[in-house]
């Protein structure tokens, strides 16, 4: 695998997808005859039982691992001498 | 000249409180109004059920400096600090502070009204807030409100308050210095109204139609702005401005990056991402830290645009708190970005530049902690307002609502010894002539292209990096607009919204220019090129302006401190805490 970043050009090209969470609630809308929005709060409430959102272990964990890749991101900056900071009142 | 309203009018309605705008904001004032006995008529110029800035829907509500309800004076600090970032304080502190010291109250009357705090497990959920050294408390919910406006207007409805929807404010009316009602039209009928108010409620959404959409293609025609755009044409600025209320901070503006791909991705949960931030790369594919403006410029000389934002880096569970995001704010974002093939699992959406957006937060209608909207230092009577479109502190949902929640609640007392009002019948005759000329204006010019023309000079003359020979060019060509009102035609009544919005945003234009003109140094968010340097003089002052006597002012001011009863308040609760900790 190359070391070099990839250049945005080089791929990202749009293409078919479907959005998981659209299609159940795009299902249940049609299977209940109602609107795309009456059918969101339901399926939007079974879908986030699949996430961890009450794991406050787990988010502190991803939460940190990103902190900490934006930390060294910004040293790496700061030695290139990459400083921006806007002027701010005292 | 007759004396006889209902000879001008077709309908006049005499009310205890008028609320002009039918946002969250308005509907939470109108139902806790109706609550505490008071007649209510609530004009919304779209309709209640999906109108304003939620009316697709909100994902997060960002009321609390802390999860316990705490409110230091370092979260009052930090609060006022990270505003630093556009450059400048709040006009006055004392507004926020009483919004963040209620919020569980305002969580609690939330629930009364039938908006879900809470999710299915009966808890609500904090959003886990990003970045190493920050506060880790200070935090908002994540909510899930796709129908927040369906669910306020059944409350509203419910209330009895008299609404009226498709019907659009005209200008307050005055009598002796204070606001006794307003005139509007019906823009399904044409219908001239006048109400008689004893107060004057207005929550009228944020101005960001000066400047081009953030997603600016298919070009200015099409409204992409991310937040309503019918409610971010300034209407309440506008109207408060003529009638002689002080609009501030109306140089300083926030700024965004306008996405070329899908205008939602920066916006509210989506750009915390619960607390895992995008990644910002160049277009070689460098990973950056997210450029300001002045890298940005830095990065342009250096041939490193584009640059993208992405969310490849994120994890199976990150992307489906991405997915519930749309649903509960902008479900339209799952067609957009399938119909294009925007998948965020690999796409890299286009940062097309920095630019001005919306004016709001620190900017708009100067108040003090009581709502009240102020003539210089003096509150004029019968006038009120929060929300967006306020300066200090009532923006977001959650400050739109805490703000009309707990005007509602003080309103009884208010309203005691109030007079009736009184009506200067010369004043609805012109503001009837003002609101109907277009329909009278055969083969004339269309709204639109009056409103593109002015964006095109903000967007052109004043923008991002201002100077003093653009701005003066920017005011000249503003004034040679101002004839064009009269040409603007309307077909049907529908399109004397268009027109009205155009005089209200002239003047915005106008306001806004002078203001640049008048800031003479760099500071935050605000850069004038030929003014490099922050100007220590200026250091925590705003511009206020106003019409006085038909005369236009512009004062440099001092921001309003804490009230000592509100900085005793704060720092008996921080040494409280102090003992509570050190108990533990």
């Amino acid at each position: 695998m190359s070391d070099k970043p990839e250049k945005t050009s080089d791929k990202h090209y749009e293409d078919k997808f479907e959005f998981p969470l659209w299609k159940l609630i795009q299902d249940r809308a049609e299977e209940k005859g109602i609107s795309y929005a009456k059918a969101a709060p339901a399926v939007v409430a079974e879908y986030s039982k699949t996430i961890k959102y009450r794991d406050p272990e787990f988010e502190d964990k991803v939460i940190m691992a990103r902190a900490e890749e934006l930390n060294e991101l910004g040293k790496k900056e700061e030695k290139l001498g990459i400083k921006f900071k806007d002027k701010k009142s005292k | 000249m007759t004396d006889d309203l209902t000879e001008i009018a077709d309908e006049v309605i005499e009310t205890d409180v008028l609320m002009i705008g039918g946002g969250v904001g308005g509907c939470c004032a109108v139902a806790k109004a109706k609550e505490n006995g008071l007649d209510v008529t609530l004009i919304e110029k779209a309709h209640i059920d999906r109108s304003g800035s939620a009316g697709q829907g909100i994902d997060h509500y960002e009321g609390f400096f802390t999860r316990d309800g705490t409110t230091t004076i370092e979260n009052v600090s930090n609060e006022d600090w990270r505003l630093g970032r556009y450059g400048v304080r709040y006009p006055n502190l004392n507004v926020k502070y009483r919004l963040y010291k209620c919020q569980f109250w305002v969580f609690e009357q939330l629930e009364k009204l039938g908006v879900p705090m809470r999710w299915d497990d009966g808890e609500p959920y904090w959003i886990p807030f990003p970045f190493v050294g920050w506060e880790r408390r200070k935090t908002g919910l994540r909510v899930h409100w796709t129908n927040i406006k369906p669910i306020l207007g059944r409350a509203v409805r419910r209330s009895g308050a008299r609404i009226l929807n498709r019907t659009m404010a005209i200008d307050l009316l005055t009598k002796d210095g204070k606001v006794v009602g307003a005139t509007a039209v019906n823009i399904r009928t044409g219908e001239f109204i006048v109400i008689k108010a004893k107060a004057t409620l207005i929550a009228t959404g944020k101005l960001m139609r000066l400047y081009n959409p953030e997603t600016p293609m298919p070009w200015k025609y099409k409204f992409r702005y991310h937040f309503c755009p019918a409610s971010s044409a300034g209407d309440g600025y506008a109207l408060v401005y003529r009638a002689g209320g002080d609009l501030v901070n109306m140089d300083i503006n926030a700024w965004t990056f306008r996405i070329r791909d899908d205008l939602t991705c920066s916006y509210g949960s989506f750009s915390l991402n619960d607390g895992v931030p995008m990644k910002t790369y160049t277009w070689d594919g460098e990973e950056i830290i997210n450029p300001n403006a002045t890298r940005y410029k830095q990065l342009e000389d250096e041939g490193k645009t584009p640059i993208y934002f992405g969310f490849d880096h994120f994890s199976e569970d990150s992307h489906k708190r991405l997915e519930v995001a749309f649903a509960d704010e902008r479900m339209l974002s799952f067609k957009v970005a399938e119909d294009r093939g925007f998948n965020p699992k690999t796409h890299r959406y286009e940062l097309q530049d920095l630019s001005p957006t919306g004016f709001y937060r620190v900017s708009g209608i100067y108040i003090d902690e009581n709502f009240r909207v102020l003539r210089g230092n003096k509150p004029i009577e019968g006038l009120y307002a929060f929300g967006d479109g306020s300066a200090g502190g009532t923006s977001g949902v959650a400050g739109a609502a805490t703000g009309g929640l707990l005007l509602a609640e003080d309103l009884p007392e208010i309203l005691q010894d109030m007079d009736e009002p009184e009506i200067d019948i010369s004043q609805v005759e012109e503001q009837k002539q003002i609101a109907l000329a277009p329909l009278a204006v055969e083969e004339g010019v269309e709204p639109l292209e009056l409103e593109s023309a002015i964006r095109d000079i903000c967007e052109r003359y004043v923008g991002m990096f201002k100077s003093e020979g653009k701005l003066r060019e920017g005011l000249r060509r503003l004034g040679s607009l101002k004839d064009w009102l009269g040409k603007l035609s309307a077909e049907t009544p529908h399109h004397i919204t268009g027109y009205l919005e155009c005089r209200n945003l002239l003047d915005l234009a106008e306001v806004h220019i002078k203001a640049c003109i008048e800031r003479k140094e760099t500071r935050g968010n605000y850069f004038r090129s030929d003014y490099p340097d922050i100007d220590p003089d200026m250091d925590g002052k705003f511009f206020s302006q106003r019409i006085e006597n038909g005369k236009e002012i512009i004062e440099l001011r001092e921001p309003i401190p804490l009230k000592p009863e509100y900085l005793k308040d704060a720092e008996e609760e921080k040494a409280e805490l102090q003992t509570a900790d050190a108990a533990s």
